[in-house]
């Protein structure tokens, strides 16, 4: 029956009905249309301007090959690139354990449940500029709550200026991404810990099995392919961290905080230089997916046990 | 008689007291903790709504009671709320945001509602979604830069209609990953009935299948547009004076002026509320929307 069930659906590509599929395909124009524009044509821009001479003023004044990557590489976006790595693999990670424990106290039984999961919506849909508003002002030298309160314990070593000094800025930027992104984890995790049968608890609690038992041996391992694969999810979007750079410290000290994402913006919109950005976007691409495939094979593989 | 049954109860009572004490050494935690639970959720929400918190305390301040650094306002005075409409075209940043964000969502779901049931149930052009999201992995200045001299090309930048198409670009790949979630939910044995019905591939997508995805629909709409409305690239290179989305004059007013923190709080205060009220009262639906892809 299974057999069966698998081979008919191995068939259905080629039952699809001739008219059938020309409707689907009608179905699918404004899409491939919409992805020429926003991703084939993207690419190829990119791929082509990444070979050549070009300014913003004027694009593809001439072909030097790979001229622009190796003086990416050299100059200082190779520290960029490091530094992006860096801030973004330990602060996910953050997040995620962060995530985690405040999910597993949303899913337990108790008062304000509700109003809390609502509370937690807003910071994550807090337009990043207003969030590096909020994180400026409360760090600000003068008038921020957060220098003039930590400045009241006198054997506190402070920092005179939060966003000028390091490594405060770097963990300032990283304090907003971490209250802005991880209620998003748990409402990710929230939804993961209900989809679990309540009968692993249950067994495992006439076991004899306290709840930390429970959650670290039961809940937690039959959660790990969703766990990677949230995981997987932020630490993209945390490579692409730009807004909150550019707000709160525009990748200062020196450039001690320009992540990759800011600084091919300044490449782009301060030094003109088209072909270098390009080069530059392409190298944080290569990272970025050079990073994530250890963590996607891995989710496969663990997929792959839980399915067997 | 009664003597032995008074002994009985007894040692009834103590064996009870006895296994009582211990399922408390093993359950303590358990047993104290919804105190526990309800200070620490309390400590969560304070770090939660602290910076907003601040915000609303700050928009009420003067410059001068800025600088003393305290929390909350000595002298608490409405000048900012009522300043900030004379200083900055408040209201005209709102609605450019509110009507790129809208129209952008809701091009967005004209592209990829036909896709995802063209994928899911005629089961054609499968290798795409694939290729799609992987596309979303790149950052956004990949797609910014080509657009920029596509648009400055047809005479589109600097107005809403470029805005709005990028934006309608941009979110495709969230789009279809959400609506893929939903989709796959509505069993396919409805469909079957209607096409032994004889019901066309388009009839059976716009009166069955469409009522049944409307859920998912208007979270992956809802999601869209808040996406569309914090968007701060994009509209920070495709626009100028009239155009200008919330998140740029906001950004902006940093910069022009020698800042002016209350100014400032007012400012984002009011950008934000539509989106804060959007997510109380449609909570149910930001949620649903956002955990179809985790249960998956």
């Amino acid at each position: 029956m299974n057999s069966l069930a698998k081979a008919s659906r191995k068939s259905a590509p080629h039952s699809v009905s001739p008219n059938r599929r020309r409707v689907g395909l009608l179905l699918l124009l404004p899409l491939i249309f919409a992805v020429l524009f926003s991703a084939a044509y993207p690419a190829a821009y990119l791929a082509l301007t990444s070979i050549s001479k070009s300014t913003m003023g004027k694009p593809f004044i001439s072909w030097v090959g790979l001229n622009n990557f190796v003086s990416a590489l050299q100059g200082d976006f190779a520290w960029s690139l490091t530094r992006t790595a860096l801030f973004a693999i330990p602060t996910s990670l953050v997040q995620l354990i962060l995530g985690v424990a405040i999910a597993v106290l949303l899913n337990s039984k108790m008062r304000f449940r509700s109003l809390g999961r609502t509370l937690l919506l807003l910071p994550l849909m807090s337009p990043p500029v207003m969030v590096g508003i909020a994180w400026r002002v409360m760090l600000h030298p003068t008038g921020g709550f957060v220098s003039r309160t930590l400045g009241q314990f006198a054997w506190l070593h402070t920092p005179s200026s939060f966003l000028g000094e390091m490594p405060w800025a770097i963990l300032s930027i990283a304090a907003a991404d971490t209250w802005q992104w991880t209620p998003f984890i748990v409402i990710l995790v929230y939804a993961a810990l209900q989809t679990l049968p309540a009968e692993f608890e249950e067994a495992a609690r006439i076991d004899g099995a306290g709840y930390p038992r429970i959650l670290f041996a039961v809940q937690l391992p039959l959660l790990a392919p969703a766990l990677i694969a949230i995981y997987l999810l932020k630490l993209i979007l945390s490579f692409k961290t730009f807004d909150l750079v550019y707000v709160l410290t525009s990748g200062g000290p020196g450039a001690e905080t320009s992540l990759s994402s800011y600084k091919i913006w300044q490449t782009l919109f301060q030094d003109f230089n088209l072909g270098m950005a390009s080069a530059q976007t392409l190298l944080l691409c290569l990272i970025v997916t050079l990073i994530t495939l250890p963590v996607t094979w891995w989710h496969r593989r663990i997929q792959r046990t839980a399915s067997l | 008689m009664s003597s032995r049954d008074g002994a009985l109860a007894a040692a009834y009572e103590s064996a009870a007291r006895a296994q009582r004490s211990k399922w408390w050494q093993a359950h303590w935690a358990e047993a104290a903790s919804p105190l526990v639970r309800a200070a620490l959720l309390i400590a969560i929400l304070s770090v939660v709504l602290l910076p907003i918190v601040y915000l609303l305390a700050l928009s009420l301040k003067t410059p001068d009671q800025v600088l003393e650094g305290l929390f909350l306002p000595t002298k608490p005075t409405l000048r900012n709320w009522i300043n900030i409409f004379q200083n900055v075209p408040l209201a005209l940043y709102i609605g450019n945001s509110v009507v790129a964000a809208i129209s952008g969502s809701l091009i967005t779901l004209v592209i990829t509602i036909p896709a995802v049931y063209a994928f899911s149930r005629i089961k054609i052009g499968r290798f795409l979604p694939g290729l799609i999201l992987g596309s979303y992995m790149a950052p956004p200045m990949v797609p910014l830069i080509p657009l920029f001299f596509l648009a400055k090309w047809s005479g589109l930048i600097h107005t809403l209609p470029g805005l709005i198409i990028c934006y309608s670009l941009l979110n495709i790949p969230v789009a279809l990953w959400l609506l893929t979630g939903f989709i796959e939910r509505i069993p396919e044995e409805i469909e079957e009935a209607a096409a032994i019905d004889g019901a066309s591939v388009l009839r059976t997508l716009c009166q069955i299948v469409f009522p049944l995805m409307l859920p998912g629909v208007v979270s992956t709409g809802l999601i869209c547009v808040i996406l569309n409305y914090n968007e701060f690239l994009f509209a920070f290179f495709f626009t100028s004076n009239t155009t200008r989305t919330l998140p740029i004059g906001i950004a902006l007013f940093q910069g022009e002026r020698l800042v002016d923190f209350g100014q400032m709080a007012v400012a984002s205060l009011i950008g934000v509320l539509p989106i804060y009220l959007t997510a109380i009262f449609a909570q149910k639906w930001l949620v649903r929307g956002l955990t179809t892809g985790a249960g998956r």
